[in-house]
């Protein structure tokens, strides 16, 4: 069925209109984002990993800039 | 259009008055404007031709504020109902989220409200919309008009209303039935929100 609209009077106050609209709306749009659960969902914790075994202090790559230049060259 | 933004926290809503010229569309903008508390009115932009016809479209942002930590807007559009107007109809209906089909309830305008109907299926399908799954809602206007000139509800329901939407009878120009009209098509697009808009953003 078809609502029927108020026929209400021109002159008539009719500024609660809004007030009502929001209301509803406000409501519907809580309603509606609670729903969606913004939050992320917590990932699984995965497996723990092996730790890596420390790099002797002798395969420390000290002169990081100079071969990164090169890797960067290499791969143009 | 993406109507919910988790970056920036924002739910924006596209909702078109669609109709043929002279069905109340604008009236239905305009009344909403002005019952508008001030701090929320923005700058209802319409561009009318010299006999007062809409010439490009009306648009009407509704900044509703904050809900949920959602700053929420609804940009209200009409279209120009003239048939010339068919590329600006396209251009206003990208990124549509809600329709409201305003028609005549006038009896002789019968068959401007199928074409303009039509019209708007056409133009939903081009923008790769699905016209049967796009929230709508039917409003008729001018019951006011005396009951010789008007169909009866029933009539237009069964001739216009397929798809069995909510539908509302109005008298925009005193603001009959056009918040209902509004809360209407808002609820059935809020009630989109979730499945597209998860993850987006």
């Amino acid at each position: 069925m078809a609502k029927e609209p108020n026929k209400k009077d021109a002159e008539e106050e009719t500024g609660g209109e809004f007030d009502d609209f929001m209301a509803d709306i406000s409501h519907e749009i809580a309603q509606r984002v609670e729903s969606l659960d913004t939050k992320p969902k917590a990932k699984p914790q995965p497996e723990e990993r092996k730790k890596t075994p420390a790099v002797p202090d002798a395969g420390v790559i000290v002169d990081w800039p100079n071969i990164a230049d090169r890797m960067i060259e290499e791969m143009r | 259009m993406s109507v919910v933004n988790y970056g920036t926290r924002e739910i924006t809503c596209k909702i078109v008055y669609y109709g043929p010229g002279r069905s109340g569309k604008t009236t239905n903008l305009q009344h909403i404007y002005s019952k508008l508390p001030e701090e929320r009115k923005g700058k209802m932009v319409s561009l009318a031709t010299e006999t007062d016809r809409t010439l490009f479209f009306d648009f009407l942002p509704l900044d509703l504020g904050t809900i949920s930590g959602f700053a929420t807007r609804f940009q209200l559009y009409t279209v120009p109902g003239q048939v010339y107007y068919a590329a600006t109809r396209k251009l206003v209906l990208q990124g549509v989220d809600g329709v409201v089909f305003v028609a005549d309830s006038q009896s002789r305008q019968l068959a401007e409200n199928i074409e303009s109907l039509q019209d708007l299926h056409a133009n939903l399908a081009e923008e790769g919309l699905d016209p049967r799954t796009l929230p709508l809602v039917m409003q008729y206007n001018k019951r006011d008009l005396p009951a010789g000139e008007i169909s009866p509800i029933e009539e237009l329901d069964e001739t216009l209303n397929f798809r069995d939407v909510p539908y509302f009878s109005a008298i925009a120009v005193n603001g009959g039935g056009v918040f209902e009209t509004l809360r209407s098509v808002a609820s059935l697009v809020l009630s989109r929100l979730s499945a597209p808009a998860v993850g987006e953003a």
